[in-house]
């Protein structure tokens, strides 16, 4: 009947996320050490100084440049990339899954529109490949990581930017813009952290980035029934995670707004806009947020291992299964309802 | 839980489409380090990292060397846009953090006897396939 809420994506696709996770984490840590080096003096202590940090910083800077270049020749060159094109533009369906998602929580609305709905459950078939803020986080970081990796390329090569901007002094506002511009992102990344790791039906996280659906199963529930619900209902709420989101979500907000006020009055790394500029950290207070930022961070990467770890585990299980086909849930092994859906099948399968 | 046969045949990106594009990102990004920085190993001083002005560091030069007052303005132009897209994404956290609430209140709570909760809507106990909700 329905497709389950974990298969989405290809192998390719959550492959490639882990990855890019993992390199955009390693170049948060240590592009923020630099940015924010009054505050986050231990990070940049603990990767080796200066030199260690940019080294790293550089090192997983060309990571980034051959990660985002595989992905936008892939997209080209491959129908399945072609295709899901039209799927990632933003449409009047994700206007209303915003403004939806006000009235639900305003207790407006009974249930998340289809755009929005990161657990579909039962309603599987109605959500969209990606829900809108799927879409947003697409072309935020499509743009910034694109961006990121020019203005990156241009400050590590001096005589390039020199050549380009005329000026020392220009070519160090660049350095700037460079740090200015991955605070969105960075406070995009804590944000998309706290979606994925705290949604009461996936906590601790959410594996359709880490799951492939070649590995899901395509149908469960009733297979006759038309669903009222999404079946959320049915799913019991783990223990722990009234406090852990609550901790949680505390820790990203002071985070986010952390490091938006450190890009402002630090200035960002190297530049100072004015005279007077602080030679260490502003407040207490603004430490410990902008710290709070990196363990929402550091979080996110333990909890996209966590997501892999759960992938293989999956996998496993899977192939036990195999081995033993009836014997897995004792009865006929299904062959009915195993069909894709045409148009997901011809994109991101 | 799963038979193989539940498994959706899938047809997604092609093993040669993937090669030729790993192919090509590691050849950009091996030309970019080759044009950025040559064939010479070398890393930054300290000196980068020393932005104040009263130090003699980066913050001086920029401070005496800034002849192009419109760099001011484009910097004052990304705080602003940062500024924005900072509120912007705090009203989303705060949307997904109630709703994430909501959607709870609408779950079992933990240890809550299935035998009631299937009972309210209908069904039997006999479907409870999504307990836990990842399936993993």
């Amino acid at each position: 009947m329905s497709n389950l809420d974990h298969g989405k994506f290809t192998r390719v696709t959550t492959l490639f996320h882990s990855l890019l996770g993992l390199d955009v984490f390693l170049l948060f840590f240590t592009g923020y050490a630099i940015m924010f080096n009054d505050e986050l003096w231990w990070m940049l202590t603990l990767m080796g100084g200066a030199s260690g940090v940019t080294a790293i910083h550089r090192i997983t800077g060309i990571g980034l440049v051959a990660l985002v270049i595989f992905w936008i020749t892939l997209q080209i060159i491959s129908s399945t990339g072609r295709s899901n094109f039209s799927k990632i533009l933003p449409g009047k369906d994700d206007i209303d899954a915003f403004i939806q998602d006000i009235q639900f929580v305003l207790g407006r609305a009974d249930e998340r529109h289809p755009s929005a709905r990161q657990f579909g459950g039962y309603k599987a078939d109605e959500v969209p490949l990606l829900s809108y803020i799927g879409k947003g986080v697409v072309f935020i970081f499509s743009i910034e990581l694109t961006l990121l990796a020019i203005s990156g390329l241009l400050i590590w090569s001096k005589t390039g930017l020199a050549a380009m901007f005329q000026t020392k002094a220009a070519a160090m506002a660049f350095v700037t813009f460079h740090g200015l511009l991955g605070v969105i992102m960075l406070m995009g990344v804590m944000f998309h952290i706290f979606e994925h790791g705290m949604h009461p039906a996936f906590y601790p996280v959410e594996t359709k980035a880490f799951i492939p659906r070649s590995m899901v199963p395509e149908h469960h529930g009733d297979e006759d029934e038309e669903p009222d619900t999404t079946g959320i209902e049915r799913l019991s709420l783990s223990p722990s995670w009234r406090t852990v989101s609550t901790i949680f979500g505390a820790m990203t907000v002071i985070g986010i707004v952390s490091v938006l006020i450190g890009s402002i009055f630090d200035e960002g790394y190297p530049v100072p806009r004015e005279l007077a500029i602080g030679g260490g950290p502003s407040s207490i207070l603004l430490t410990v947020g902008i710290n709070l930022g990196m363990v929402v961070l550091g979080v996110g990467l333990v909890l996209s291992m966590y997501g892999n770890v759960l992938r293989i585990r999956w996998e496993q299980q899977l192939e036990e299964e195999r081995e033993q086909p009836t014997a897995a849930d004792g009865g006929e092994p299904q062959t009915d309802g195993g069909q894709p859906n045409a148009d997901d099948a011809e994109s991101e399968n | 839980m799963t038979a193989e046969e539940d498994l959706p045949e899938v047809s997604g990106y092609s093993r040669v489409s993937v090669l030729i594009s790993a192919v090509v990102g590691l050849a950009v990004a091996a030309l970019s380090l080759f044009w950025a920085q040559g064939l010479r190993i070398g890393y930054e001083s300290l000196y980068r990292v020393n932005p104040s002005v009263e130090g003699g560091g980066i913050g001086s030069d920029w401070v005496f060397g800034n002849t192009i007052p419109a760099l001011d303005f484009l910097i004052a132009l990304i705080h602003a846009a940062d500024v924005i897209m900072g509120a912007f994404i705090l009203v989303m956290v705060f949307i997904h953090w109630a709703a994430f609430q909501r959607l709870a209140g609408q779950m079992r709570e933990p240890g809550e006897d299935v035998s009631e909760a299937v009972a309210a809507d209908g069904g039997s106990p006999a479907g409870g396939d999504g307990q836990g909700g990842d399936g993993a």
